[in-house]
């Protein structure tokens, strides 16, 4: 296919709205007039659960963990080769997701707020952003 | 039209409020989209046109840098479904409380299902708050979001310069960390979460070690092996004990024929 570059953007937006539309419109629309089974019905509600832990995981603790490994690397190495620039307010491992994880969780737990939740989360990483120099 | 009786708008408007959170989260990374969109050569309307139709982050994100390395459309709307792929677990876990709708209403809630959506939904079903319109309100107000975020980001793209400093692109992690909490309401749930985020962990790992997975995949993946383990792994008791809401579809009916929902 030999599309103008507006046309092709025009297809792909055609192409990915129907897509995935269909994606999550033709499970519920099925599903939904049909009566689940069981075992069926506990792997579902199972779900949710499952998708929020590797969400966590890859948006939180992944990162979390690259900025470790970038840490790590830094202060065996960056030290020795540039001088003192070292973060100096925070000479440990410092990992904004993390902080910023267990303020939003804790924030959750005591107010069962989102909107204050989410805003904790971010606070504590803006905080944190601020005070520690990026690597 | 959508909304046929009172109650329904009532309940939409209950969904717009607990989706509140998806909005503030999908604003910064909507102009985050639209700043990376019209830099790549799309118009304000191309942009905005893709936001509203497609409603799907990373999708989005995928089949943008797809096409800038393939030049091919379909390769990019391929990567685009595949990252989604998702949302048929989503949609299929919503559906046992979706059970004998018109179907416009679950055109509705299915075309708005995000992570974040899907999430809070659980949540408010979890808590027996859910009803149709609410999650179909909570799809609408991250829509609304998404598409505002990407207008914004269109247009404010020569002016608003490095966002990421304001910290508001952990307003979607941070979300999940709160939806976290909120779903792991008993023992079982809570070791489910804690085993699918330790199986993207050792996904991770096993991508440091060489084999080639796009992170995307993870999520998916997790969510397959996560719940299935904790079927296999926990019995079942024929009743609630599990957080397993078999009587869901039963209760909201109930709730919903008390309400007058259902014509």
């Amino acid at each position: 296919m030999n599309l103008s570059f507006e046309h092709a953007i025009y297809a792909l937006i055609a192409g990915m709205f129907v897509l995935n539309f269909a994606l999550r419109f033709i499970p519920l629309a099925l599903l939904s007039r049909v009566s689940i089974p069981r075992p069926i019905m506990r792997w579902l509600s199972y779900m949710p659960m499952a998708v929020m832990g590797a969400l966590v995981a890859s948006a939180i603790l992944i990162p979390a963990l690259e900025r470790f490994f970038a840490e790590l690397i830094w202060f065996r190495t960056a030290p020795r080769e540039c001088g003192s620039t070292t973060p100096e307010l925070f000479p440990l491992f410092v990992h904004h997701e993390i902080f910023g994880m267990i303020a939003a969780m804790l924030t959750y737990y005591y107010t069962k707020s989102f909107v204050g939740a989410t805003l904790a989360g971010v606070i504590v990483f803006a905080l944190l952003q601020l005070l520690v120099i990026p690597l | 039209m959508v909304f046929s009786r009172n109650i329904e708008l009532k309940q939409f408007r209950a969904g717009l409020r607990s989706g509140f959170p998806i909005f503030l989260g999908y604003l910064p990374v909507g102009i985050a989209y639209g700043i990376l969109t019209v830099n790549f050569g799309f118009t304000p309307i191309q942009a905005i046109l893709a936001s509203a139709l497609a409603l799907s982050g990373v999708g989005q994100f995928v089949a943008l840098s797809t096409l800038a390395l393939s030049e091919s459309v379909m390769a990019s709307i391929l990567a685009s479904t595949i990252v989604n792929l998702r949302y048929i677990l989503f949609s299929a876990s919503l559906s046992p409380h979706l059970q004998g709708l018109k179907m416009r209403i679950l055109a509705g809630i299915g075309f708005t299902t995000t992570d974040e959506s899907f999430a809070i939904n659980s949540t408010e079903i979890r808590e027996l708050r859910a009803s149709p319109h609410s999650m179909f309100g909570v799809g609408a107000i991250g829509w609304l979001g998404w598409v505002l975020g990407t207008g914004i980001g269109t247009i404010g793209a020569q002016f608003l310069g490095d966002l990421s400093a304001w910290g508001i692109y952990f307003a979607i992690p941070a979300m999940y960390a709160a939806l976290f909490v909120a779903l792991a309401n008993n023992r079982k749930q809570v070791y489910c979460g804690l085993g699918a985020a330790a199986i993207t962990l050792g996904l991770y790992g096993l991508t440091l070690l060489g084999l080639q997975l796009e992170t995307y995949w993870f999520t998916i993946i997790t969510a397959l092996i996560a719940a299935t383990l904790a079927v296999l792994i926990f019995p079942d008791k024929g009743d609630n004990s599990d957080g397993v809401q078999v009587n869901t579809d039963k209760d909201i009916k109930a709730a919903e024929a008390a309400e007058g929902v259902h014509s």
